[in-house]
């Protein structure tokens, strides 16, 4: 890119509308921060109730939901209306607030991830609300408070069901959670930086061209181990097929779920989409390049967008096709096998690195 | 392949006269009480287990179908009806009549883990006590019934009501002391992975089971007892229909078609025969699909592509048997002495369609293999999991795949030939893994079989003279089997074997109707697979079983 950093969603905005001052500043991250939530948000919404229900029919023989509305698209605000009309049942014996605060927490903590996360351009607008330098690992931070939402709702529904769901959450995300960083440091030595827009903008360059065709440097393309790693862990800390344990509807009912009914399912799951698309997104931004694709920049957000859903229906396909492993064989394989390889990678792309450089 | 039977692996149990094996009883037999299908030897009621054991361990029969209990009006009596796994052709009932004051019997459960459930039942329907049984409790009825109801003192006017708090409660036997580092956990009678209404009492360490025990009972209907209300002729077969409602529903009226035809001696034309094997086969393949789909359910998780193309595949064959029954589940499409109706006309349109099933079907078992069985994280879950060696499978008395995939070579249509089976083509199916992965497998290659003998019989009903299509023999409109005359006959259902046992007491109604389920059996082999293991293997080894509750607790 080699030009100066785009300018950030929230300054654009104090910018264009003419607000002044320190108030202004954060009534422009406010706007910035509802739109870019709602974004978000709106993915969920068509990803829960539809596309999740048709990408399954249509890995299943299926047809799925098709009497509301066109392509049955209107099942999105009749689910909403179904599911929060429903009757919130607290069962006896359950420890609150903390019941009521967890699944609170897991969308939250994944919204939050959206912060630093660079969406690319639409036209003018630069979706991009906050790009400290050490955002990379305000990311990671963020989404993996999920796993403490999850722990919380097990321990706190006092069911049995729910608090191995709870345990198994945990062990699975501490399993994960460390090959996962790891390998992300394996970014950080390429891009030599911690922030977003750094590690994006370090994947723009070409990487080599055949037949005419430029292929991007995105760290997927030059490091494909690690790319194959992250997108392993990536899937088990998001806690998708084949390590959908925590939930594991056929061996644990529905892990730390099993008690919450109506708006705090709604919750639950709306988090769990959005924790979806966080991993997509981190995704992206750590080895697709971020917002970059064909065309120009000003329609990066397109791109963007694109991988985040090519993300969500790798998740799907997983879910359609694959088994989900045992707890212990999860254990094992985090702990024996990914470990061992991300630090591999690590050394490995260190001594590359500073070898070339 | 081998049509004839097979060549008595152990060589040192030949077969013995009922002669030789009075001889070998001795002084433990005080009469003779033969039934249609096996020589009965009574014993006294405290000598079950010595008889039991010598039969077993000298004279070879390792199996223990069933314990059928009944009463009379001057005794009441227990039936062990024994046979060998190497030949099951090769049966001998033993008859323990216990005092009509105080039924008190021996427990056979030392020699075999199966009378286990088995007297638990008797106890349970009839009343007879087994004496030395390590838990005489009841099984199908709930813990606070008041009486035994197939006894015949039992008044059925009264009302029974066990309401919530009566019922033990069932973590009573469980409470935590110190030192216990163990959680007690229900799993069902509502749960996503228990294939209907079954409850498993789990005792968890961590993720790994300590124990598990299987209470069954939920979905208990009577069903002896309403068979035993049903005149033999029309009035039993629709019945056996709703036992193992997972569209094995022929090959469970074979079953009661083959007893009551054996006990009345009615022999049923070879059309008919030809039809219903090849019924029976295509009942076998949308069981084995259904069985394929729900395992796939429980080791993949809820959205899993193979549960929707196994349940298309089943669809299919359950469109064939729609066509030839005209019912898609309680098809009620035999009767004694044949079938109902000839193959639907036009027969060709039947017989292309049939034809582009079997055709299809080789792709669709290959698209399983790629997408199931070939699968490394599939492996890894089911391989060597859920152990069960064939001794132990031989000692629950386990039939059917679950046998079979243990490496105990047993499947009734060869080795005691009933219907068409003996006339064509087709091969056993057994695996030697023991554990999940095989159970699986043989499911899927005996879908490959059943294939085959369907279309040898398609081939045969073909070419079938026109003047020659006899589908039901001339059977009596009322059946009265003489007096005390008491027959057991099993056949392969989709699970195993399934028995009936019947006793006529010169009504038209049989006096005493017995199913052995085979999903009863195999259930009970549950803990010997699932103690040490972890959760999801306790659920995996569920579904290999594939148990139809609906059998389970008739």
């Amino acid at each position: 890119m080699g030009t100066a950093p785009a300018q950030l969603f929230p300054e654009w905005l104090a910018e264009t509308f003419g607000l002044p001052g320190v108030l202004g500043e954060v009534v422009a991250a406010l706007i910035a921060a509802a739109v870019v939530g709602n974004i978000v948000l709106a993915f969920t919404g068509v990803a829960g109730p539809w596309a999740k229900r048709k990408i399954t029919a249509a890995f299943t023989d299926r047809i799925a939901v098709n009497r509301v509305g066109p392509f049955g698209l209107l099942i999105i605000p009749a689910s909403a209306v179904q599911l929060l009309a429903k009757e919130l049942i607290v069962p006896e014996g359950v420890d609150r607030p903390s019941w009521d605060i967890a699944p609170i927490i897991l969308p939250a903590s994944a919204l939050l991830g959206f912060a630093v996360i660079p969406m690319g351009r639409l036209g003018p607008i630069n979706f991009h609300l906050a790009d400290p330098e050490v955002g990379f690992a305000l990311v990671f931070a963020f989404a993996s408070i999920a796993s403490v939402s999850l722990v919380m709702a097990g321990y706190a529904s006092s069911n049995k069901y729910s608090l191995l769901g709870g345990l198994r959450a945990v062990a699975q995300n501490l399993a994960y959670e460390i090959p996962l960083i790891v390998t992300a440091m394996s970014v950080v030595i390429f891009s030599g930086t911690l922030q977003m827009s750094g590690i994006v903008g370090a994947q723009t360059e070409t990487l080599v061209t055949i037949a005419g065709l430029d292929i991007p440097a995105w760290y997927a393309f030059v490091n494909p181990f690690a790319f194959v790693l992250f997108l392993t862990a990536n899937l088990a800390e998001i806690g998708r097929n084949p390590f959908d344990i925590p939930e594991a509807p056929t061996e644990i009912v529905a892990g730390y779920q099993t008690e919450y009914s109506s708006a705090y399912f709604v919750l639950f799951y709306l988090g769990e989409f959005v924790h979806i698309f966080l991993g997509g997104a981190i995704l992206a931004v750590t080895f697709l390049g971020g917002a970059s694709g064909p065309g120009p920049e000003s329609i990066g957000f397109i791109w963007f967008v694109v991988k985040l859903w090519a993300f969500f229906l790798f998740t799907q396909w997983a879910r359609s096709a694959l088994p989900r492993v045992r707890i212990d064989q999860l254990i094992e394989i985090g702990w024996k096998g990914m470990l061992v390889l991300s630090f591999a990678n690590l050394v490995l792309t260190a001594v590359i690195v500073g070898v070339i450089a | 392949m081998s049509l004839e039977r097979p060549d008595t692996v152990d060589d040192g149990v030949p077969a013995q006269t009922p002669d030789e094996l009075e001889a070998l009883l001795g002084d433990l037999v005080v009469g003779r009480d033969d039934h249609l299908n096996a020589p009965g030897f009574v014993i006294r009621p405290d000598t079950v287990q010595e008889t039991l054991s010598i039969l077993k361990e000298q004279a070879g029969y390792d199996h223990l179908s069933v314990v059928t209990a009944q009463e009379y009006e001057n005794r009441y009596e227990s039936i062990y009806h024994l046979k060998k796994y190497d030949d099951p052709t090769q049966e001998v009932s033993v008859v323990v009549p216990a005092d009509k004051d105080d039924p008190v019997s021996e427990t056979g459960e030392p020699v075999f883990r199966t009378a286990d459930w088995h007297e638990r039942e008797a106890y349970d329907l009839i009343g007879i006590e087994y004496e030395g049984h390590p838990d005489l409790r009841r099984i199908l009825l709930p813990e606070t019934w008041q009486g035994h109801p197939l006894s015949m003192d039992y008044d059925r006017d009264r009302p029974q009501i066990a309401t919530l708090p009566e019922h033990a409660n069932p973590l009573q036997d469980h409470h935590k002391d110190d030192e216990s580092d163990t959680m007690f956990l229900n799993i069902g009678p509502h749960h996503p992975a228990t294939h209907g209404v079954l409850h498993l009492k789990t005792v968890l360490d961590g993720e790994q089971v300590v124990d598990v025990e299987p209470d069954i009972g939920y979905l208990h209907r009577s069903e002896e007892q309403m068979a035993q209300s049903g005149t033999y002729r029309h009035q039993i077969m629709p019945y056996p229909d709703r036992w193992d409602y997972i569209s094995a529903g022929l090959l469970n009226e074979w079953a009661y078609a083959r007893a009551a035809e054996d006990l009345a001696d009615i022999e049923v034309p070879e059309y008919a025969q030809v039809i219903r094997t090849m019924g029976a086969e295509m009942c076998r393949i949308a069981a084995h699909m259904l069985a394929l789909a729900t395992f796939a359910l429980d080791v993949n998780g809820d959205f899993t592509a193979t549960f929707m193309y196994a349940i298309n595949d089943r669809e299919r064959v359950q469109d064939l048997l729609e066509d030839l029954t005209g019912q898609r589940l309680m098809f009620n499409y035999f009767r004694l002495g044949g079938v109902v109706w000839d193959l639907p006309e036009p027969r060709e349109e039947f017989f292309s369609k049939t034809r582009d099933f079997l055709d299809q079907l080789p792709e669709s078992v290959e698209e399983y293999h790629n997408l199931v069985t070939s699968n490394e994280i599939f492996q890894m879950r089911t391989i060597d999991t859920g152990i069960l060696p064939p001794d132990v499978a031989k000692n629950y008395g386990a039939t059917g795949p679950v046998a079979r995939g243990s490496g105990v070579d047993y499947d009734l249509r060869r080795d005691d030939p009933y219907g068409y089976y003996d006339e064509l083509d087709w091969d056993v199916v057994t695996e030697d893994g023991c554990d999940n992965f095989s159970r699986l497998l043989v499911r899927m290659r005996e879908v490959e079989e059943s294939a085959k003998i369907i279309e040898q019989c398609v081939d045969l009903l073909e070419d079938w003279p026109e003047d020659e299509r006899t589908i039901q023999a001339n059977v009596p409109r009322t059946l009265r089997p003489d007096d005390d005359t008491e027959i057991y006959r099993a056949v392969e259902g989709a699970k195993g074997e399934l028995g009936i046992y019947i006793r006529a007491d010169g009504t038209d109604k049989p006096g005493r109707f017995k199913i052995r389920s085979p999903c009863f059996s195999n259930l009970q082999t549950l803990p010997e697979m699932a103690n040490g293991e972890y959760i999801p293997d306790v659920i995996a080894a569920l579904g290999s079983l594939d148990i139809v509750l609906g059998e389970v607790d008739r």
